[in-house]
Parts: C-alpha cells; sequence; structure tokens
C-alpha cells in the first residue's frame, strides 16, 4: 500500500513541470548539466525509478535535494514533535472539554446548557482555524501583547496555536460524545443496570461512557495521524517548524525525497493509527471483539 | 499538492488579518512608533530574512534570504558598502586593476582569520574559486565567475587539445564564427604584468587555447557542425581543463591575482556576493556535505554559528577571530527563518522582531503604515518588473504593435495604485546608477537630434494612448471610437494572453495593465496565471502567447546585468528576440576602460533595444520594509544586501531614526567613519600608483 502512495507522488512530482533547481534565473546549460549528473537525473527515468524504490523499500529516502546534507529522514524525526506537540495537546484539550460538555449536554438534555454548549460547538466546527488564529492573535498578542504572535519557545508561544487547533476537534469531539451518550443510555443495557439498582454515578461512567465513547474512539484515529501530521495553516500562521510547514515547502521547492519520505511517513502513520483504533474497539464494546 | 486549496487559504487567511488588523490600527494610529517599540535587553539584533536557508554553504546557496545570511558568516576579498553597495575592502585592503582590465591584483590583509584561527591566505581564495566552479560541486551560482579565464571550460567539462609535439591548438586559429567573441589582441609582451611574473601568469597571458567538450556525445555534437574543428581535433591528444588551469592565483600568501577572459568593469562589484566569499578547505574536506552543521562548521564573517534550528531560527554572535572584530557593533543576530508576511508583521508590531526584508508589508497595511515615516522605508531598488513580448508570433511579431501596447499603459497611475513601485519607461532601473543615468540622457540627447525626435514627442513614450491608437491603426487593426471608448474588432485578441505567476500582487498589476489596454485601445486581453515552477519553463521556453510577466533582480550593481538579459542568441530575455547589434554595442561598451565612456556606449545599446520594444517595461521596484528606530546603520540599499558589521542597536530614543526616507543623506559619524578607515587602503593605493600609470587611468 505505502509502495503504491510512493510510486503515484513520485510520477506526479515527475509530471509536475519544474525542478527543485528552477528558480527566476535561467541556468547556463553547462551548469544545468552538472547539477543533473550530480543528483543522477541524466540517468533513463525507469532507472531513476528503481533505484529509487529500492532505497525507499530500505528505509532510506536519500537527501533533501533543497536542504543540502540533511537526510530526509532526518528532517521528518527533527520536526515531528513539533507538529507531535501542539497536536497532542490540542487533541487533549480538545477531548477534556469536548468529553465534558457532550456528556453534560446528553444528561441534561434540551436544557439551556445543552443548547448553549452545541450552538458553540456549532460555532467551533464553522469558524475556520485561519480565521480563529488570527482573531486570537490580533486579541492577545497585538492588542493585550500577553501571547507572542506567532514562533516556537516557551509554554506561552504554545497557548495561541492549541487553542486555534483544537476548537474544531473540541466541537466534533463534543456532539460525537453527546450523540453517542444519548443513544446508549436508551439503550436496554442501561436500562437492565438500572433494574439492578445500581447508581446513577455507575451507570453513567462504567457502562454509558464505555459505548457513549466509540463514535469519538473511531474519530481519534485519524484526527491524531492528521494532527502529528502537522496542520498546515496553523503552522503556517505561527510560524511553527512542524511537518505540515515543511511539507507544504517541499512541494513548492518540488524537493521529491522530502516529499515522498513525508508521504511514505504519512501514509504509515494513518495506517497504524486505523489499526489501534479497530483493536481498541474490542476492548471498549464485548460486541464488537474479534474472534 | 493541494496548491490552489493552500492559496485559498492564504487569501482568506489575509483577508481576516487584514480587516482585524485595520480596526486594531485606527486605535493605534496616533501612536508615534509601530506597536511595541523597545529595544531587545540583549545586543542581540532579531531579524526576519525569509525562508528557511537551502544551506550555509555560501557557494551553495542562491536565494536573497541566504545571501543575507552569507554576508554575516563570510568574508570576500570586497565588502558591498552599506548604502550604495559598490565594493569597499574586506579581506583585501587593496586592489589594482591592470591597464587592460583584464587583470586584478588583491592585497589581502594579514590579520585575517576563520572562526577557528586559521589564517585566511591567497591560497584559501584560490581553493574556494576552484571549488565553486568544479563540475562535481555543481554550484548553480558558478556562471558568475564564467568571467575568470578558463572557468566556463572547467565548469562544463571542456579538455584542451595538445597535438603530436605537445603544442595545445589556439582558439584564434579557428576563428569563431560567432562575432561575439573578441579576438585575442595584444601579444603577451604588451601586457602589463601586476605582481610580477610567473610561469602560470604566462599560462594565463598567452593566447587563448581550443578546447573541445571532454564528454565523447557532446564533442561529436560540437564536431560535427565544424569540419575544420573535426579535422584539427581528430586524433590529438585531449588534456581535461582543471582547477588548476582557471584564472585565479595565490602570487603570494597575501597576493591574488584574476585574470579575466575579456574585460568586464564590474567584477569588483560582483566579488562582493557570497559565491566568491572564502571558505575553509581542512573543514570541507573533512566533514564533506556535513561541514555546515553547527558543530562543524567554520566560518570567516564577522558573526558566527552558535545555534541552527532549521525552519526556526539561526543564530550567530561576534567572531572575536575576526579580522575587524573592534568594530563589530552587535553581539549577536537571530535570523528567523519566516516567508509569511502577515506573520512576520505580526512580529514586528508585537515588538518581538526589529527589522524585515524588503517586499514584506502586505499590500493592504500599506496605508497604515507608510505614515510611520520612522520605520517605513521605500526606497529604489535593483530590480524591475516588465512584460516580455512573444515577438515571434503574430500579432505581436509587429513592431508597430509592440509599441502600441506599450504607449498604451499609463505607468505613472499603476505606480500611484500599486505603492510600493516607481514607473519604469526604459530598460534599466531607474534612480539605481545615477552615472549611468547622467551618460545616457547626453547620449539620449543625441539620439532625439539624430531621429529628429522632439523632446516632447519623446517624453510622450511614458504614455501616449493616443499614438498607441495611431500606431495601432497603422499596423492594420484599425480602433474605432464607439460611445465614450474604443474598439478594435479586427484585432485577434485569441492570440494573445498576459501570463503570471499566481500572486497577488501579480494579479493586481495584470488587471491594472488589462483595464488600460481596454480602455485605451478598445482591446480585453485575457489574463492567465500558473504556479511558479510551471510558469517559469512556460517563459523561458517563449511557449506563452503575448505577454509574459517577468521580474527581474540584479546580480550586481551594474546596467550591465539587466541589459545583459539580451545578450548573445541564448539569451534569458525570453521574448525570442536575439540581434547581433546589439551584442556588438554591448561588447564596445565592456571592452572600454573608462568607466563614463563605457556607460555612453552601454546607453546607445538601451536605446537600441527600448525601440525594438521587446517588452513593455512596467516598473522599478521599491524596497517596501520596515526597521524599528532604534537600529542604525541599517540601509534600504537597493539589493537589501547589508553587511552587519555597521549595524547597531541605539538606546538613546533621542538619537533614534525620525525620518527614514532621507536615510541614505544622512551622516551617521559611527557608520561612516568606519568606511572611510577601511576605504583608506585601497585610497591610498590609488594615490601611490606612478604618475604615468594615474594619467593613464585618468584618460
Amino acid at each position: 500500500m505505502a509502495f503504491l502512495v510512493v510510486t503515484l507522488t513520485w510520477g506526479l512530482i515527475r509530471v509536475a513541470p519544474g525542478n527543485f533547481y528552477s528558480s527566476e534565473k535561467k541556468l547556463p546549460a553547462a551548469v544545468e548539466a552538472n547539477i543533473k549528473k550530480k543528483y543522477g537525473l541524466d540517468k533513463p527515468w525507469y532507472e531513476q525509478y528503481f533505484i529509487m524504490i529500492k532505497n525507499v523499500a530500505q528505509g532510506d529516502f536519500g537527501d533533501s535535494l533543497r536542504y543540502q546534507g540533511q537526510s530526509v529522514n532526518e528532517i521528518i524525526w527533527r520536526h515531528l514533535p513539533y507538529s507531535a506537540t501542539i497536536g497532542v495537546l490540542a487533541y487533549l484539550l480538545a477531548l477534556a472539554i469536548g468529553l465534558t460538555a457532550g456528556i453534560v449536554a446528553a444528561l441534561k438534555q434540551n436544557s439551556p446548557f445543552d443548547y448553549g454548549s452545541m450552538a458553540l460547538a456549532m460555532l467551533g466546527l464553522s469558524v475556520p482555524n485561519f480565521v480563529l488564529g488570527p482573531i486570537l492573535v490580533l486579541m492577545f498578542s497585538l492588542g493585550l501583547y500577553i501571547f507572542p504572535p506567532a514562533r516556537w519557545g516557551g509554554v506561552l508561544s504554545l497557548v495561541l496555536p492549541v487553542i486555534t487547533l483544537s476548537a474544531v476537534y473540541t466541537a466534533y469531539i463534543a456532539r460525537l460524545t453527546r450523540a453517542g451518550m444519548l443513544e446508549v443510555m436508551r439503550s436496554d443495557y442501561i436500562r437492565t443496570a438500572r433494574a439492578k439498582g445500581l447508581n446513577e454515578r455507575t451507570i453513567l461512567l462504567k457502562h454509558g461512557l464505555r459505548g457513549g465513547i466509540i463514535p469519538v474512539v473511531s474519530f481519534t484515529g485519524p484526527a491524531l495521524a492528521a494532527l502529528l501530521a502537522g496542520t498546515v495553516v496553523i503552522e503556517r500562521v505561527f510560524a511553527i517548524p512542524g511537518l505540515g510547514n515543511i511539507f507544504i515547502q517541499a512541494n513548492l521547492n518540488r524537493d521529491e525525497p522530502l516529499v515522498l519520505g513525508i508521504v511514505a511517513f504519512l501514509s504509515i502513520l494513518i495506517m497504524l493509527f486505523n489499526l489501534l483504533v479497530d483493536i481498541s474497539y474490542g476492548f471498549l464494546d464485548p460486541r464488537i471483539r474479534y474472534e | 499538492m493541494a496548491r490552489a486549496s493552500f492559496n485559498q487559504l492564504r487569501a482568506g487567511l489575509a483577508i481576516i488579518i487584514l480587516s482585524s488588523f485595520l480596526i486594531s490600527c485606527a486605535t493605534s494610529a496616533n501612536n508615534k512608533y509601530f506597536g511595541l517599540t523597545e529595544p531587545p535587553k540583549d545586543n542581540v539584533m532579531r531579524y526576519v530574512t525569509g525562508s528557511e536557508p537551502e544551506s550555509l554553504d555560501p557557494q551553495f546557496v542562491t536565494g536573497q534570504p541566504e545571501a543575507r545570511i552569507m554576508m554575516a558568516l563570510y568574508d570576500g576579498l570586497v565588502e558591498y558598502h552599506p548604502k550604495t553597495m559598490e565594493p569597499i575592502p574586506a579581506i583585501a585592503e587593496s586592489w589594482e586593476v591592470g591597464s587592460d582590465g583584464t587583470e586584478y591584483l588583491f592585497h589581502l590583509r594579514k590579520n585575517a582569520k576563520f572562526s577557528n584561527g586559521d589564517p585566511i591566505t591567497a591560497k584559501d581564495f584560490v581553493y574556494s574559486f576552484r571549488r565553486g566552479l568544479s563540475p562535481e560541486y555543481a554550484a548553480r551560482n558558478a556562471y558568475l565567475a564564467y568571467y575568470l579565464k578558463y572557468a566556463e571550460a572547467y565548469n562544463s567539462g571542456q579538455s584542451f587539445v595538445k597535438d603530436a609535439n605537445g603544442q595545445f591548438l589556439l582558439k584564434k586559429d579557428f576563428a569563431a564564427p560567432n562575432p561575439n567573441q573578441p579576438a585575442e589582441t595584444a601579444a603577451p609582451a604588451q601586457h602589463d604584468t601586476l605582481g610580477g611574473d610567473s610561469e602560470f601568469h604566462r599560462f594565463l597571458d598567452s593566447p587563448e587555447r581550443l578546447y573541445v567538450p571532454t564528454d565523447e556525445k557532446a564533442r561529436a555534437k560540437v564536431l560535427d557542425k565544424d569540419p575544420k574543428l573535426k579535422a584539427a581535433v581528430e586524433g590529438k591528444e585531449l588534456v581535461p581543463v582543471r582547477g588548476e588551469d582557471i584564472g585565479v592565483e595565490a602570487v603570494d600568501d597575501y597576493t591574488v591575482r584574476i585574470k579575466l577572459y575579456q574585460p568586464a568593469p564590474f567584477f569588483l562589484g560582483l566579488l562582493g556576493h557570497q559565491f566568491f566569499r572564502v571558505v575553509h578547505q581542512p573543514t570541507i574536506e573533512k566533514f564533506g556535505n556535513n561541514w555546515v552543521k553547527p558543530e562543524n562548521i567554520v566560518t570567516s564573517g564577522p558573526f558566527k554559528v552558535t545555534a541552527h534550528r532549521p525552519y526556526d531560527e539561526l543564530i550567530v554572535a561576534r567572531d572575536p577571530q575576526y579580522w575587524d572584530a573592534a568594530n563589530i557593533k552587535l553581539d549577536g543576530i537571530e535570523f528567523y527563518a519566516l516567508d509569511e508576511q502577515t506573520t512576520m508583521m505580526n512580529l514586528y508590531k508585537a515588538g518581538r522582531v526589529d527589522a524585515l526584508y524588503n517586499h514584506t508589508v502586505p499590500a493592504a497595511w500599506n496605508e497604515v503604515v507608510r505614515q510611520y515615516k520612522n520605520e517605513y522605508l521605500l526606497h529604489p531598488e535593483v530590480a524591475t518588473e516588465f512584460y516580455v513580448i512573444s515577438v515571434k508570433k503574430p500579432p505581436m511579431d509587429n513592431i508597430k504593435v509592440r509599441q502600441a501596447f506599450s504607449l498604451a499603459v499609463n505607468r505613472e497611475a499603476l505606480a500611484e495604485f500599486r505603492k510600493t513601485i516607481k514607473p519604469l519607461t526604459d530598460f534599466t532601473p531607474e534612480g539605481i546608477f545615477p552615472k549611468y543615468e547622467e551618460a545616457r540622457q547626453k547620449i539620449y540627447a543625441q539620439k532625439l537630434k539624430e531621429n529628429n525626435i522632439t523632446p516632447e514627442q519623446w517624453a510622450k513614450r511614458k504614455f501616449d494612448p493616443e499614438g498607441a491608437r495611431k500606431l495601432l491603426t497603422e499596423a492594420g487593426y484599425p480602433v474605432q471610437q464607439q460611445g465614450s471608448g474604443f474598439v478594435t474588432p479586427s484585432f485577434p485578441v485569441e492570440k494573445i494572453s498576459i501570463t503570471y505567476n499566481t500572486a497577488e500582487s501579480n494579479k493586481a498589476v495584470a488587471e491594472f495593465v488589462q483595464a488600460q489596454w481596454k480602455q485605451n485601445l478598445g482591446i480585453t486581453v485575457p489574463l492567465k496565471n500558473m504556479e511558479f515552477k510551471t510558469f517559469l519553463p512556460m517563459i523561458s521556453k517563449v511557449e506563452y502567447d503575448g505577454f509574459g510577466r517577468r521580474g527581474w533582480v540584479g546580480d550586481y550593481m551594474d546596467p550591465f546585468t539587466f541589459l545583459g538579459l539580451y545578450y548573445t542568441p541564448a539569451n534569458e530575455g525570453a521574448t525570442g528576440w536575439w540581434d547581433p547589434k546589439y551584442d556588438k554595442m554591448l561588447d564596445d561598451a565592456n571592452n572600454t576602460v573608462d568607466p563614463q565612456a563605457r556607460f555612453e556606449k552601454l546607453a546607445e545599446a538601451e536605446f537600441y533595444l527600448s525601440q525594438q520594444q521587446v517588452v513593455v517595461p512596467l516598473s522599478t521596484a521599491g524596497t517596501s520594509w520596515m526597521k524599528k528606530p532604534y537600529i542604525k546603520g541599517f540601509y534600504p540599499n537597493p539589493g537589501t544586501l547589508h553587511a552587519w558589521k555597521f549595524v547597531y542597536i541605539e538606546r538613546d530614543p533621542a538619537k533614534w531614526d525620525a525620518d527614514v526616507d532621507n536615510i541614505m543623506k544622512a551622516s551617521d559619524p559611527l557608520v561612516d567613519s568606519q568606511i572611510e578607515q577601511l576605504a583608506a587602503t585601497q585610497v591610498q593605493m590609488e594615490n601611490s600608483k606612478p604618475p604615468a600609470e594615474q594619467a593613464k587611468a585618468a584618460e
């Protein structure tokens, strides 16, 4: 699967016009020939393809074409932590707020809190983060000078990007939780639990929640993969040196090995997370356990 | 990739930020400074230089963001003057130029050191030049050094041809059909030999050897075209051109001699370029590509690397080993890797960076930001914008059509609309080369007389809608009045378009020009935009129809960096136009030693080029960037390249900049005296020339 992705990506980069060394100034033919020879671009395309696939199979994506002396693996591992930090923190924040709001809203269905929090969630879903981010910057960085408007460094610099990034996820999780809880709380086994005389607290936390958050768990897989991969917009707006930022630049630079490396890495990551989610279903809901 | 959606995101982003920004500005417009303005606690400047540098290897990198960093990390024979960008002494404390303009002798100072304490000698420069030109290293900037004798031959993998007697074949015996190749002029005895004789020097000074490609296929291609050459080369021994053959020599430890293959009066100005700055051989040989890692790197400039976090920041500190360390005023510089305009403006406004690089003020911020006379810098830049014309394809193959389109653009209005540019009527940028412009004025006055053009007619070339309509009618496309506007029904508008690379500013200009042509000629030219890397080959191979957007940034401070665009058939002009007569005019000019006489000849060439109308000139760029008023010794020079050792942070608000429009004229004793002191060694050298030579130079 990963190989198919790599092959497709490779083909797409090759089809895209321009190359990593092209710029406004046209290079003399001799200079261009030297560059092609140095990077093996003078060989026939099928030969280049096999060399690439052979290296990729060994987990070696080679060196970046643009950033001299930096291997693709090195770049990915160096920038993953930035994206991961922001992504994981944002997701934890989203879980904390989203789950609480969802559960409370479900338990107090049709109450003012329910309507209020769900309206807020709707807003969170519909305001894109490239709108929210700048508004927060304007208020807290340029108006009040509390948080830095951009760049990495220190806990304070994390606040705005994490909040911005978490907004959509918080809203989504709150809605999923609410819907899941409403459904579960009406199901037969909860009624049985109530009939057994268990107190509401145990019913809610031990029986209700386990079934109620299954939609959230299935959402977590792809969401975490996407968050780890870096979010282009947030990283651009806040100048965070994460993978998403690098990936965009690599494409614009036609930095083939780097693009391939990141694409392969992401596809593996997404497959891995989906697998983990599938496994975790079994623990949460005995009905989906595999034989 | 999702380039389109990314652009939409960016556009959306820009709109949101700008609108919210304007709201916040309304409350802060009365302030004296733009945003938070407090000098940083440490004596360290925080600067945004653009996107992440490709490398810290000065000979590898090509971009402007990198060029500024390289100026902090590496020193060369000369440095750019912080205001004018003319060469001032750096590691070379003085230099001499041979009377025929092909030979340069540089006297190095004896106290120059690398960051590890190793002395910098002439050998290091020889190594650096050879390395940059080696074909295996494949530097994209190698062509900048092609003026050195045999440099191009070495870089493009050529071989000398040696006959059975051990004699090398000479180029002059195979008189090239190309009239542009200057003939071998004087015999070696007539050259003056700066810095004394040597065997290598005699080799360089002897008539140019013939060379052919070393690679068999490439050689066959060349030889098949020229039977005479083929017969002569066949069966002879081929001797590959080596790095040791190129025109740079260490006469002694502190003297570098450079030999060019033809006079290039702008060559000194080129030497400040990062490609010619000195690198440390043992480090490069020991670590290979990894030599630029912070733990390995050895540099030669006023600052040295202390930390590098890619995509985030590069931190440099004053290098105590630097020969002029006493005059470095900053303790360090933090270079932030950023290229999102609104993000960096946010940082600037929040007082977290001290200065930005050129073209960083988003269009919609302009109105607000330009009120800050103490912070916003808009000065002419050594860069122009124009539309190239695909001159081989009808209807643009008709010169009258081309002239009509050029006359129908109101450039003054364009400049007013764009705010950050100045109108451009000729080809070279305006306000950048004052001495050249003087010469040009004189030559143009002559030309007008010769061609019976009145000054009034001449002034009209800037914008003359009536004349444009007349020309278009003469070309066979009658322009008719219709209501208050015009129509040109017979014009094949489907055959042309304006092609530009996707960018807000390019789009704004294209729409403006489109509106001008509609209004003045009654022709609505369709617009086409494409992503940069897709756009490039389309323009350079002249595959576009009608008009293509082109910007050109000068490589060095001489009009030739612009006029040379249309030099030789393989030129970068991207119009399909080439004229041997134009080449000859440029060659003549460059073979002229006296600078002013040379400028006059270049002006003649520019006049000729303008008459051909292969481009629609639009504008000279303005630098458009911001710096906090406490940053001093930091000037909006034409290339936005800063010699960092002159920069300092002024703690006393009374001495802060109040009027940056006049910053170039205002004198700053701290900076001026330092430059004067540096330049003194070169002035002394020029004055100590024997009187005979001085007279010759004055001629």
